[in-house]
């Protein structure tokens, strides 16, 4: 089952084992130059707000309400992270991801199915993987998510299929089997180890319906599945369509108002504050998507069709790195004090 | 020692024996509290504090805020503000689960509702 709490999608598997519970959370951050350098990984900057699609029935279109899920508001070229918790860390429980946008695999850049894949790999296995940030385009490279409204040709949905149909983001999550987490478990006690978890928009009317499109390079590791296939418990999976509602119509849409449009990379780096590098020495990363090696950026896209798509998108020179490791507390991406 | 000051002692000593950032005098700088407000928060010579600051602690040191809140005696203003709308329904909602097992708590839980797609 999935319920929403403070902004988070919360999976709970209670028919899998008692401890089957992690959260996904949508989290806003700063959009790094699409320049083709790749950049560290940029901050948090607090979660989306995430509502029901069921609350707003008069005021959606039809589309959406056939697909359910939730409803999450997004700025014309901002910038997203997923974030993956676990609620139990001693040890947190495993389970495969499968994030896709306009229903095209982030990981693997090939379309949804309703079933994990090995080959490649089309999913992320937690608690190793603490978060994505965009596309995996190479290894260790990946190409940030950025919202850009359906239709006209920057989202990844377009350039892969060649349609615009889906927008949004589709996550299915699916446990470990009860007897290999017991098996994690009786080994863990035994060790008596504590296992830390680790634009401004265009003034221009434009689709409600947003898409993700890949943004700027960023040295990221989708790492590959340490379980194995066979360690997932496939009978029982949660699914769940995020709709990306453009924030112009949030108001319209929800009666609230959106989030407001977060500071640049360049007002962040000159504030002197950090940028991350999380590195896990022991985790073997995946390979680029074959089905991204021709993708274009937005960036790319926009001096094609001699657009602008995204303002202050001017290089960054020096960052100031924090590097993050796997061990001890759970790795914080937040801004701190400079 | 209250129950909130030894919770909040435990996790940050767990929390610093891998990193210490997690030491008293910068976990209270982080919230934006004094040292001693939080040695005496800890040491329960203080009531516990403002919900706003026990928010801020929770995720200081990565517990759950409902687990926090109600540790340090507190119903979060959002809760309050939901049982406010409908108080006898909230009410007798909570007292009639009071017992039950948690998956039968679950079952009543609003669910995200999947669709076609």
């Amino acid at each position: 089952m999935i319920t929403l709490e403070n902004d988070r999608l919360h999976f709970r598997f209670p028919e899998v084992h008692e401890r089957a519970e992690c959260s996904v959370s949508f989290r806003r951050t700063l959009r790094i130059p699409d320049d083709d350098t790749p950049y560290p990984l940029p901050p948090g900057l607090g979660n989306f707000p995430l509502r029901h699609v069921d609350d707003y029935k008069s005021r959606l279109p039809a589309e959406w309400l056939r697909r359910g899920g939730v409803l999450m508001p997004m700025h014309q070229a901002e910038a997203m992270w997923i974030s993956f918790d676990s609620d139990f860390s001693e040890p947190a429980y495993p389970f495969a991801v499968k994030i896709a946008t306009g229903k095209v695999c982030a990981v693997s850049g090939e379309g949804w199915t309703n079933h994990l894949n090995r080959d490649p790999q089309d999913y992320v296995a937690l608690p190793e993987q603490p978060w994505i940030d965009g596309y995996c385009v190479e290894k260790g490279v990946i190409r940030q998510f950025i919202a850009m409204p359906l239709g006209e040709g920057y989202t990844v949905e377009e350039q892969i299929t060649g349609v615009a149909e889906h927008g949004g983001v589709q996550i299915v999550a699916y446990p470990m089997k009860a007897e290999r987490y017991e098996a994690i478990l009786a080994e863990h006690r035994a060790r008596r180890h504590i296992v830390y978890e680790a634009v401004q928009s265009p003034p221009r009317v434009q689709s409600p319906s947003m898409g993700l499109a890949p943004g700027g390079l960023m040295r990221q590791e989708i790492y590959d599945d340490p379980y194995g296939l066979d360690a997932w418990d496939q009978r029982h999976a949660s699914r769940c369509f995020v709709t990306i509602a453009n924030s112009a119509q949030w108001m319209a849409m929800t009666g609230e108002k959106p989030p407001t449009d977060p500071p640049t990379a360049k007002q962040y780096a000159h504030a002197g504050l950090p940028w991350f590098d999380y590195y896990d020495g022991d985790a073997e990363a995946v390979s680029g998507a074959k089905k991204f090696t021709d993708l274009s950026s937005v960036a790319e896209i926009g001096a094609q069709k001699g657009e602008t798509p995204l303002h202050e998108n001017e290089s960054l020179t020096e960052t100031r790195v924090v590097r993050l490791a796997p061990t001890g507390p759970r790795p914080v991406r937040e801004p701190g004090p400079p | 020692m209250t129950q909130f000051g030894r919770t909040v002692r435990e996790l940050r000593e767990r929390l610093r024996q891998e990193d210490a950032r997690f030491s008293l005098r910068q976990v209270a700088k982080r919230v934006g509290i004094e040292p001693a407000y939080l040695s005496k928060i800890e040491r329960g010579d203080v009531a516990p504090p403002s919900e706003a600051t026990t928010l801020r602690l929770a995720e200081e040191l990565d517990a759950d805020p409902d687990w926090f809140l109600a540790l340090a005696g507190k119903v979060s203003s959002d809760l309050q503000e939901i049982i406010r709308r409908r108080p006898e329904l909230f009410a007798e909602l909570i007292r009639q689960l009071r017992e039950a097992p948690d998956d039968a708590i679950l079952r009543v839980v609003r669910e995200v509702r999947d669709g076609d797609w």
